[in-house]
C-alpha cells in the first residue's frame, strides 16, 4: 500500500495547465509495457535539468534525492512514467498537507514542468508502465469491461463510492483518457493494477472511451441525476417532493384543527 | 344534453337514485389528513395507468435478446430480453422513458402515502373499534405494495436490482428448516434462475396487483360502510359525521388532489432521473456495483443487515445464519406488530367500545411514544442502508459510521419516543395548544407521575355536553323535510347531508346525530344558495367548453396538415 | 354555511378557474406536439404536469371558491344491531332445514374441503421442476470439481502467469460462466504475508476464493490491493486474504470458501476440487 505521508510544503504557486493528457500522450513515446523493466533514458539535457531542479525543490523532500523514498514518502524507483504523470497531472501530488488519501486537484505543476518530471524519475530507473496512448475504442466492449472491473469500486454510474478506512474509489468525472488508462495500468493507492495481461491495449481504449461516454450528461436522459448516486437519493427525493407538493397540497385543499 | 335521457333510463333499470342520492351526500370531514390515504389510491392509479403501457413494451423473459437501438454502449450487445426490453423503452420507445419513470416515482409515492395514511390511522387511534378490519386490509396493501415494488424493481435484470434479487434470495435462504425450499420453489431452481422474470412479471402485473385492486375497493367499500371517523369539535359527536358532502364540494377537492398528484409524479418522471438501468448494465452473476441500495421502502431491511453484527449458530449441527434475524426476524415481527396493534391496545386498555370521535395524537403519550419510537427505528435503519453513501459525502469511515448507527438504532428510539411521550403529556396537562407554546414547566411538569391515573391509560370517553343554545331547526321543503344543527354559542350551523322524505325520517336522523338535542319545527328554510352564481358557473363552463373545442379544433387542424398526405386523419370538429 | 350572492370575488375565482382548465388544455397540446417532435422526456414531463396541473388549480378553486366548504353534518347509526336484529339473522341460520345443524355432514364437508385444499397445495411443488436438484443439494453443489479449468469473463483458460500481483481476476469454470453460484476470483498475494494459510491452498501465492459474500451473496469484488482485502458493496462486508479470507469486519461472519487449485499438464489452471466449502449466504445445512 502506497500510502502518501506528507508534510507541509510550500506549495508552489499553482500554475493551472489544462490539456495534459493530450500533449503527454504524444510526448510520452511508444507504449511498452512488457514484464521486462527497462529504464528510459532521458536525452535532451535542458528538460532533464528543469526536471531534476523541480524533483529536487518539491519532490525530494519526501521521496528522497535519488527517488529512495523516505519516511515520508515512498521510493519512486520503478513506479513508472504512468504512475508520475498520473499522480502529477491529477494534482494529487505534490501533497500540501497531511491527509489519508490524496484527491485530486487542480495540477500545481505545467504540462512541461510534467513532463520533465516524468522524464527525471524515469532515469532514477526501475522501469514501470509508460504512459498509455490512448485511441478511440469500442464502446459496447468498453462498457462490458467497465462493468467487470471498475463499476465495482467506482460505481456503474462513475460516480465513486466508499472503501474502507475512509478511503474512498473517486468519481471518474473529471479523468482524461489518459489519466484513467494510467490508473487502469499503474492502480494508484488502493487500486487493482491492470497490466497487459489482464487487459489490452485494445481494451484499455474501449474502457477509456467508455468512461469519456459516462462523463457526457448525454447519458441522463431521464433529467437530473441526482448525483448518480442511486435509490436512496430517489427515495429522499420522493420524500421531499411526498412531503413538500402532495401533503402541502392536502393541507391547503383541507382544513386545519381547530380551523 | 345527452345524459339526462340516459340517467334515466338507467334508473329505470336499475333503480339507483336513492343509492346515487345517498352516495352524493356522503360526508368526508374536511381535516386535511384524511386525505393522505387519497394521495396513495391516487398514485396507485397512476401505477395502473403508466404499469398498462409498460406491459405493452416490456419482454418478461431471460432468454437471449440482442439490443439494438440508440444507446451506443450496449447497441449490439447480447442481453437478457428484460434488460434489453427496459433499455429500449427507455432510449427508442418515444415517452417509453417517461412513462416508466412516473411509473417508478409513483412507485415510491405511493409506499410513501401509504406509511403517511398508516401514521394518521395510528396516531389518532382511527383503527379501534369498529375499524380494525380496515387497518388489517391496510397493512395488508402496504405489504402487498413493498412485495410489488421489490418485484417491479428487481423485473429488468439490471445489475443493481440483480443484487437485490440475490439478498432477498439469501434472507429467504436463511429461514430454518424450509428457507431453501421456498426460495428454490419461487425462482424454480437457484438463482438466477430462468423462470424468475417471468414469474416475477406474472406476480407484479396480475396477482398482486388483483388482490390490491380487491383490498382497495373492500377498503373503501367499509370505508363508505362504516362512514367517516372524525376529530373532536364542536357539534361532533359519537354519532354524526361533519364535514363537506362527496357531491358537488369534495367531488371537486378530490378530483384537485388526482389531478395534482398525476401532475407531480409527471414532473418528476420527466424532470428527475430514477433507475437508470442503462448504466447498471445487464445482470452478471460475478458483477458489482457501489453504492448498492434498495428502494427507501426496503431499505430498512436492507440497513437491518448492515447493522445486525456477524452472529450465527448451529442448532443441531445446522446453520441458522446472520441474516435471518434482521431479515426474516425483523422483517415478520415488524408486520405481526402492525397486525395486532389494535388487539394489543384495546387489551391494555381494556377500551371495548366503539370510536368515532379520533384522539389527539397528545391524548395518548404511550401510544404517541411507542409509534415516534418505531418510525424513528426504522428512520434510522434507512438511514443506515445508505451508510456508505454518507461515509463518502462525510469522509467518514464506513465502519465508524456503521458503529454509530449500531447504537443509534437502540438509543434513538428510546430517546425520541420518551421524548414524544413527555411532550404529549406535556402537552395534555398544560395550557399549551401546540408545541410552540409549550414551556420548560409543562416539560418539568411531564416528567412526575400523573396526578390521576398511569399515563398512557385511555382517557375517559369525553361526552359532548348539550349546552343551551344548541337546537335542531327542521323544515319542509316542499314534500321533503330538512334539518340543521344550530349552535348558537359557537356561531355554528350544521345542515343534515341530505333531504328526508317525512317528518318521522328527519325526526329519527336528527336524534341520532344529536340525542338529547332539542328539535324544533321552523317554517321555512334557509336562504337558498344564490342563483347569479350558477348562472356564472354555467357561463363559465361554457366559455371553457368552447375554448377546449377551439384548442382541439386548432391541434386537429395543425395535426391534418402535418399528416395531409397520409389521409387517415379525421377531419376537425366543425 | 356559505349562501353569498355572486360576488366580484367570485367572478374573478370563475376566471381563474377557466384560465387554469385554458392552460391545462395548453399543456396537453403542448404534450402531443411534444410527442410529435420527439422532443424528449423532459418536456414531454413538463407538458404532461402542466396539462395536470392546471386541471388540480382549477379543480382546486372551483372547490374553494365556488362550493361551500363544511357545513353539513350526516347522522351515524353505529354499528351494535338490536338485539331482536341480530337474533332474527341468527334464527334464519338456525332454521330447522338450515345446513348448519347436520354437524356430522358438515364434519364431512370440512374433511373433504380440507383433503381438497391440502391436495391442492401438491402442485405448487412443480413451482421447481422435478428434474432438478433439491435445494440445498444444489446450493451445495457447483459446477467446479477436479480437473475443471479455470477461465476468465471471456471464456480464455488462464495460465498462472495470466494472474499478476496487485490486481483481481474473475474466474469461472470452463463453459459455466452464467452458473449464479460458481464465479471466484484469483489473487497473487506474498506467501510470506499470509497470517493464516487459505483453505483451498495456493499455488506459489497464487489463490481462488468463491467471490461470493457469505453474508448475502454479493459478488465481493472491491479488492484493496495493498491491503490485501476485499469488500462487498452490499453491506460492506470485508474479507482479509491474508488471514484465509476471515470477516474482519461488517455483518459476514464465515471466510470465503477457497478453491484449490494445481497446473494442470497443458499449463492451464485447473480445479482439483469443489469450493472447500457451499460459496454464498449461508442457509440451513449441515457443515
Amino acid at each position: 500500500m502506497r500510502r502518501p505521508r506528507a508534510v507541509t510544503l510550500p506549495t508552489p504557486h499553482p500554475r493551472r495547465a489544462l490539456a495534459v493528457g493530450s500533449v503527454l500522450a504524444l510526448a510520452a513515446g511508444p507504449v511498452a509495457l512488457a514484464p521486462a523493466p527497462t529504464p528510459t533514458p532521458t536525452a535532451s539535457t535542458p528538460a532533464a535539468d528543469q526536471g531534476t531542479q523541480l524533483y529536487l525543490e518539491q519532490c525530494a523532500s519526501c521521496h528522497g534525492p535519488q527517488g529512495q523514498g523516505s519516511q515520508r514518502g515512498p521510493s519512486l524507483i520503478g513506479v513508472g512514467p504512468a504512475s508520475v504523470d498520473f499522480q502529477l497531472s491529477t494534482g494529487r501530488m505534490p501533497l500540501s498537507e497531511e491527509v489519508p488519501q490524496a484527491t485530486r486537484r487542480a495540477p500545481v505543476f505545467s504540462a512541461d514542468d510534467i513532463s520533465a518530471l516524468v522524464g527525471h524519475v524515469s532515469s532514477l530507473g526501475g522501469g514501470g508502465p509508460q504512459i498509455p496512448r490512448v485511441a478511440p475504442g469500442d464502446m459496447v466492449s468498453g462498457r462490458a469491461l467497465f462493468a467487470a472491473n471498475c463499476a465495482p469500486c467506482h460505481g456503474a454510474g462513475g460516480s465513486g463510492a466508499v472503501l474502507t478506512n475512509g478511503w474512498i474509489a473517486p468519481p471518474l468525472y473529471e479523468s482524461t483518457a489518459t489519466q484513467v488508462a494510467e490508473a487502469v495500468r499503474v492502480g494508484p493507492g488502493l487500486m487493482p493494477a491492470f497490466p497487459s495481461q489482464v487487459l489490452t491495449d485494445r481494451q484499455v481504449n474501449d474502457l477509456t472511451s467508455y468512461v469519456q461516454r459516462l462523463r457526457s450528461e448525454r447519458l441522463d436522459r431521464g433529467g437530473n441525476p441526482i448525483g448518480r448516486l442511486g435509490p436512496l437519493a430517489e427515495g429522499l427525493v420522493g420524500w421531499v417532493v411526498v412531503l413538500a407538493l402532495l401533503v402541502g397540497a392536502v393541507r391547503w385543499l383541507g382544513r386545519r384543527a381547530g380551523e | 344534453m345527452i345524459m339526462g335521457p340516459l340517467a334515466r333510463a338507467l334508473d329505470d333499470r336499475l333503480r339507483l337514485s336513492p343509492i346515487t342520492r345517498r352516495a352524493l351526500a356522503k360526508i368526508f370531514p374536511d381535516h386535511w389528513s384524511f386525505m393522505l390515504g387519497e394521495i396513495a389510491l391516487y398514485s396507485f392509479i397512476a401505477l395502473i395507468l403508466t404499469g398498462v403501457y409498460l406491459t405493452f413494451f416490456f419482454d418478461a423473459s431471460s432468454a437471449d435478446r440482442v439490443y439494438q437501438g440508440s444507446y451506443a454502449p450496449l447497441d449490439g450487445a447480447t442481453t437478457s430480453a428484460a434488460y434489453a426490453s427496459t433499455v429500449r423503452l427507455s432510449w427508442d420507445v418515444r415517452a417509453g422513458l417517461l412513462i416508466r419513470q412516473t411509473h417508478h416515482w409513483a412507485a415510491l409515492a405511493f409506499v410513501a402515502a401509504i406509511v403517511l395514511h398508516l401514521s394518521r390511522i395510528f396516531f389518532t387511534g382511527a383503527f379501534r373499534k369498529p375499524r380494525e378490519l380496515n387497518w388489517l386490509i391496510g397493512v395488508t396493501m402496504l405489504a402487498l405494495a413493498l412485495a410489488n415494488g421489490f418485484t417491479g424493481y428487481s423485473m429488468p435484470d439490471d445489475l443493481l436490482s440483480g443484487l437485490g434479487l440475490r439478498i432477498i434470495t439469501s434472507v429467504v435462504e436463511s429461514i430454518p428448516l424450509v428457507g431453501t425450499w421456498l426460495a428454490a420453489l419461487a425462482l424454480g431452481g437457484e438463482f438466477p434462475s430462468d423462470e424468475m422474470i417471468p414469474r416475477m412479471f406474472i406476480t407484479h402485473v396480475l396477482l398482486v396487483p388483483a388482490i390490491l385492486v380487491a383490498l382497495v375497493s373492500l377498503h373503501l367499500g367499509i370505508l363508505v360502510r362504516q362512514k367517516h371517523s372524525q376529530f373532536p369539535g364542536p357539534g361532533r359527536t359519537e354519532h354524526n359525521v361533519v364535514g363537506s358532502r362527496f357531491w358537488p364540494g369534495y367531488t371537486l377537492r378530490t378530483l384537485a388532489l388526482f389531478a395534482w398528484v398525476l401532475a407531480v409524479l409527471f414532473a418528476l418522471g420527466g424532470l428527475v432521473q430514477i433507475n437508470p438501468v442503462w448504466l447498471y448494465g445487464p445482470f452478471a452473476p460475478a458483477e458489482s456495483s457501489s453504492p448498492a441500495q434498495p428502494d427507501w421502502y426496503v431499505a430498512w431491511g436492507d440497513g437491518a443487515l448492515r447493522l445486525f453484527p456477524p452472529w450465527e449458530f448451529r442448532i443441531g449441527g445446522y446453520l441458522v445464519p446472520a441474516p435471518f434475524f434482521p431479515g426474516v426476524v425483523l422483517g415478520g415481527l415488524s408486520f405481526v406488530a402492525l397486525y395486532l396493534w389494535p388487539f394489543v391496545e384495546r387489551w391494555c386498555t381494556r377500551d371495548r367500545h366503539p370510536h368515532q370521535l379520533l384522539d389527539r395524537p397528545r391524548n395518548h403519550p404511550v401510544r404517541l411514544g411507542i409509534g415516534v419510537g418505531a418510525l424513528t427505528f426504522y428512520v434510522v435503519l434507512v438511514v443506515a442502508a445508505g451508510d456508505d453513501i454518507l461515509a463518502r459525502l462525510l469522509r467518514v469511515p464506513v465502519y465508524d459510521l456503521l458503529a454509530l448507527f449500531r447504537v443509534l438504532v437502540l438509543v434513538l428510539p428510546i430517546v425520541t419516543g420518551v421524548l414524544a411521550f413527555l411532550i404529549a403529556r406535556a402537552l395534555r396537562r398544560g395550557e399549551a395548544v401546540s408545541l410552540g407554546e409549550l414551556t420548560r414547566a409543562d416539560l418539568r411538569r411531564a416528567t412526575r407521575p400523573a396526578p390521576r391515573r398511569p399515563a398512557g391509560e385511555d382517557e375517559p370517553e369525553v361526552p359532548v355536553r348539550h349546552r343551551p343554545g344548541e337546537r335542531i331547526e327542521m323544515w319542509p321543503q316542499g314534500e321533503l323535510w330538512r334539518w340543521r344543527y344550530r349552535n348558537e354559542a359557537r356561531q355554528l350551523a350544521l345542515t343534515n347531508n341530505r333531504a328526508v322524505t317525512s317528518e318521522q325520517e328527519a325526526v329519527e336522523t336528527a336524534r341520532l346525530a344529536y340525542p338529547g338535542v332539542d328539535r324544533v319545527v321552523v317554517p321555512g328554510p334557509p336562504p337558498p344558495p344564490a342563483r347569479a352564481l350558477r348562472v356564472a358557473l354555467r357561463r363559465w363552463g361554457r366559455a371553457t367548453a368552447a375554448g377546449s373545442l377551439l384548442v382541439a379544433a386548432l391541434l386537429g387542424r395543425r395535426r391534418e396538415r402535418r399528416r395531409r398526405r397520409d389521409g387517415d386523419d379525421e377531419p376537425p370538429p366543425a | 354555511m356559505s349562501r353569498r350572492t355572486p360576488s366580484k370575488s367570485e367572478r374573478a375565482a370563475s376566471r381563474r378557474i377557466a384560465a387554469a382548465f385554458l392552460v391545462s388544455a395548453a399543456g396537453a397540446v403542448g404534450f402531443a406536439v411534444t410527442y410529435g417532435l420527439n422532443g424528449g422526456t423532459q418536456w414531454e414531463g413538463v407538458c404532461l404536469a402542466v396539462a395536470f396541473a392546471g386541471l388540480a388549480v382549477g379543480l382546486a378553486v372551483w372547490s374553494r371558491r365556488l362550493v361551500p366548504v363544511g357545513g353539513y353534518v350526516e347522522e351515524h347509526e353505529g354499528f351494535v344491531p338490536p338485539p331482536a336484529e341480530q337474533a332474527m339473522t341468527a334464527a334464519v341460520f338456525r332454521a330447522p332445514e338450515s345446513p348448519t345443524r347436520r354437524w356430522g355432514l358438515l364434519a364431512a364437508l370440512g374433511f373433504a374441503l380440507t383433503a381438497l385444499g391440502v391436495a391442492a397445495l401438491f402442485p405448487l411443488r412443480s413451482l421447481l421442476p422435478w428434474d432438478r436438484q433439491r435445494p440445498t443439494r444444489s446450493l451445495k453443489d457447483t459446477p467446479w470439481g477436479p480437473g475443471v479449468r479455470l477461465v476468465d469473463d471471456q471464456g480464455r483458460p488462464l495460465r498462472p502467469d495470466d494472474v499478476p500481483a496487485d490486481t483481481m481476476v474473475a474466474v469461472f469454470p470452463e463453459g459455466r460462466i452464467d452458473v449464479g453460484d460458481a464465479p471466484a476470483f484469483a489473487v497473487r498475494l506474498n506467501p510470506e504475508r499470509f497470517i493464516r494459510h487459505p483453505a483451498g491452498g495456493h499455488l506459489g501465492g497464487l489463490v481462488v476464493w468463491s467471490l461470493l459474500c457469505t453474508h448475502a451473496g454479493c459478488p465481493v469484488r472491491l479488492y484493496l490491493k495493498g491491503a490485501g482485502r476485499v469488500l462487498c458493496p452490499c453491506h460492506q462486508s470485508s474479507f482479509d486474504l491474508l488471514a484465509g479470507a476471515r470477516p474482519i469486519a461488517g455483518p459476514a461472519a464465515r471466510p470465503l470458501p477457497g478453491l484449490p487449485i494445481e497446473v494442470g499438464p497443458d499449463g492451464f489452471l485447473r480445479a482439483t476440487g469443489d469450493f472447500t466449502a457451499p460459496p454464498g449466504a449461508g442457509f440451513w445445512s449441515r457443515p
